[in-house]
């Protein structure tokens, strides 16, 4: 941390003498030490996964949620500060209102994911607030298909054929670069997810963790965001056990 | 002089006092929005059976006597088991179907599996219809929403003026003076829908939506049909009117006179 | 009864109306668009050379009837809507949403507007869409639709004579016709019929006059 005690890192719209904005840096830390969120995009649709680390017993299994409905037609998930996530998807959710009220139409997604890059960048630039300390991933399904989707705190944002975001994002990254995404079905996605997950977890694997997923695809939920059904989430997550523990397979 | 034109041409201080300057911030006339139903649809009949809810419209929107549009759908599905039945002005209709998905999605934004039921989606309607009205605005419909929550039939009515109420059989428009009599020789009082079943109900419906044709001026014979039970809700689209019984005009010569 | 009354319906006396023939139809290929070219202020020919064929878009145009000046304003705001669309989204606005512009302002303004219009478009997605939106501010997307003052002469001639996924020749006899009966048939309809094709290659003009048009239904 070089930054320090240099005092360019205390505001947001100052830059340091070699041009960074240390507060976005900085709210990138934040994400990093999130939980894991991955998205992948199949034939017809994207599937959202998120690795909810669990911070006490006492928590109610299955809330908290950390994947969020925009609109019908697209889903969210964020790796970092958790209540921030929480206002940008109310953020989401206005603009794709705004939009159905103005057009009569659902939001293109990439016009989605343009309005919230731009949104996310905004909060770089002013001395009163500071960065999202969350990257978020945007998926949907539209006219032209699917779409996916990550923000930075930057505002920066791209489209991916898969993305991850928090901890375990370079285990996920690895594993996410060897898959076929273009003849990758729904429920082949779902599973590799599952795993991706799942191995990204054998960093930090002291600490128990919730699996949560959404899918939208145009075969399987008619284009509306949803949560992966019960069973096929059990399944997932079975194929996911087995696939990151193979050693204890092989001793039975 | 008096350099700002809207003072000139007033009344002379002199004789009347000095001039009020708030008369003419004043509005000059009560704010009227009220409108008149341009494109619209005619009846909507519904009644309750042993395990749920039908209800009917037919296809048209009218314009004036005109039958303008001859495809037009009123019976409008909101979540799994409600139908929303709308008569009168069109462009009102797709208005609240607009409203209608908006509460959707945002009901659906918790992901909690909750699904918007059926008395939840009157009282909605009911609160915007009579806030509408309040305004000196209204929405110019008749709405009847159909559906089944927590295993039993729901079927109730609001309207332009706010006025709402509920009925084991309900009709708006001229369906309220044609559709009522028959539908209530077969469910007369609450409980009476017990000895009702699918099927005869949906004779029922069609016996109706036939009289109506034959009858309102306003109508096509070509209508949807709604059922709601607690499977869901299922709706059947261009049902034609059948068995019509036109033979007998052969017989009838003149106006009263014996003619040959 | 001694209430306030309010005459809403003399707000805008001797006004330029378009007492219209217009309509637009889908083809194989596309979609077109057709009107006459009268504009009347009470039985006095304003202009008898109007073009009431208006651009909202390339490829998305729409026909106007009612009052000139309301129609106009609509269109230019709903220009303006669909430039922004384009500039801000890197795309092109589909019909859809062309027709829902429309069907807003008209449905919002409604106690003050009187506009009567179709709009149609063509993509590459959709191949051409025909929307209508009547009086209140309704819409409706239709094969084909008329409009104006001239329309209720042809509605049976429409009816019977039109044909899904006709050819462009055939398309245009269709509209020929149509608009020469309702030309005859409405006093407030005549001059030159004018038309916009829209296909993949973008919009052409046509327009036929009254020694041509008028041996069609002599």
């Amino acid at each position: 941390m070089t930054s320090i005690g240099t005092g360019y890192d205390l505001s947001n719209s100052v830059f340091s003498p070699d041009g960074r904005n240390f507060q976005v840096e900085y709210a990138m830390k934040a994400v990093e030490n999130g939980g894991t969120s991955i998205g992948i995009k199949f034939k017809d649709g994207v599937v959202l996964a998120a690795e909810k680390i669990v911070t006490s017993k006492l928590l109610v299994p299955n809330s908290n949620k950390r994947i969020q409905t925009i609109d019908k037609h697209v889903g969210v998930v964020y790796s970092g500060l958790v209540p921030d996530g929480r206002h940008f998807v109310g953020r989401g959710r206005d603009e794709a209102s705004s939009w159905r009220s103005t057009y009569k139409v659902p939001i293109p997604v990439p016009s989605l994911a343009d309005r919230l890059g731009s949104y996310a960048q905004a909060y770089t630039l002013y001395n009163s607030v500071r960065p999202f300390g969350i990257s978020s991933i945007i998926g949907g399904v539209d006219e032209d298909g699917a779409h996916l989707y990550m923000i930075e705190p930057s505002g920066s944002y791209w489209g991916y054929s898969a993305a991850a975001a928090g901890k375990g994002r370079q285990t996920a990254k690895t594993e996410l670069e060897k898959l076929e995404f273009s003849s990758l079905t729904a429920k082949d996605a779902v599973k590799e997810a599952a795993r991706i997950i799942y191995l990204a977890h054998e960093d930090s694997k002291d600490k128990e963790f919730e699996l949560e997923m959404t899918w939208i695809s145009a075969s399987e939920t008619n284009s509306i965001h949803q949560f992966v059904p019960e069973a096929l989430l059990k399944e997932a997550k079975q194929f996911a056990a087995e696939a990151t523990s193979p050693e204890d397979k092989m001793e039975e | 002089m008096e350099q700002r034109p809207v003072n000139w041409g007033r009344p002379r201080d002199d004789i009347y006092g000095a001039y009020d300057h708030n008369i003419h911030n004043a509005a000059k006339m009560p704010t009227v929005h009220t409108q008149q139903p341009i494109v619209t649809g005619t009846s909507v009949i519904a009644v309750k059976f042993d395990k749920g809810v039908m209800m009917a419209a037919d296809n048209l929107a009218s314009y004036g006597s005109l039958a303008r549009f001859t495809d037009q759908e009123r019976l409008i599905p909101v979540g799994k088991d409600t139908v929303v039945g709308v008569s009168g002005d069109i462009s009102d209709l797709q208005y609240v179907e607009r409203l209608l998905e908006q509460l959707e999605i945002e009901e659906n934004y918790d992901n909690d599996g909750h699904e918007l039921k059926s008395s939840n989606i009157f009282e909605y309607l009911s609160r915007v219809f009579y806030q509408r009205r309040s305004k000196m605005d209204p929405l110019w419909n008749a709405v009847i929403v159909a559906g089944v929550e927590d295993g039993k039939p729901f079927l109730s009515y609001v309207d332009l003026l706010g006025v709402t109420y509920s009925s084991p059989t309900l009709a708006t428009g001229f369906g309220a003076y044609l559709a009522v009599p028959l539908l209530r020789q077969v469910v007369d009082k609450e409980g009476d829908e017990d000895n009702l079943t699918e099927e005869d109900a949906r004779k029922l419906i069609d016996k109706c939506m036939k009289v109506l044709f034959y009858r309102d001026a306003r109508s096509i014979d070509k209508y949807s049909v709604a059922t709601i039970t607690s499977e869901g809700a299922k709706l059947e689209k261009n049902v034609k009117c059948v068995e019509m019984n036109w033979r007998f005009a052969e017989d009838i010569k003149g106006y009263g006179r014996t003619v040959a | 009864m001694n209430g306030i009354s309010v005459d809403v319906n003399h707000l805008k006396k001797g006004e330029v109306n378009l007492g219209t023939s217009i309509m637009a139809c889908k083809f194989d290929g596309g979609v077109i668009l057709g009107a006459d070219s009268r504009t009347t202020t009470g039985s006095f020919i304003a202009n008898r050379v109007t073009d009431k064929l208006t651009q909202v878009h390339e490829k998305i145009w729409c026909c106007r009837s009612g009052s000139a000046a309301d129609t106009q304003a609509v269109a230019d705001i709903v220009h303006y809507h669909l430039q922004a669309y384009s500039a801000q989204n890197d795309r092109d606005p589909s019909a859809k949403v062309a027709a829902s512009l429309f069907q807003e302002l008209c449905y919002s303004n409604k106690d003050s507007l009187s506009a009567g219009i179709i709009v149609a478009g063509f993509d590459e997605m959709t191949g051409g869409e025909v929307y209508s939106i009547p009086l209140g501010g309704s819409l409706h997307k239709q094969e084909y639709a008329i409009a104006g003052s001239g329309s209720t002469y042809i509605y049976g001639f429409c009816n019977t004579h039109f044909k899904s996924n006709m050819s462009e020749d055939e398309v245009i006899q269709f509209v020929k016709t149509a608009l020469a009966e309702a030309i005859k048939w409405d006093g407030s309809s005549g001059g030159v019929i004018r038309m916009v094709v829209l296909t993949k290659e973008g919009p052409r003009r046509l327009i036929f006059y009254p020694d041509e048009y008028e041996k069609i239904c002599n």
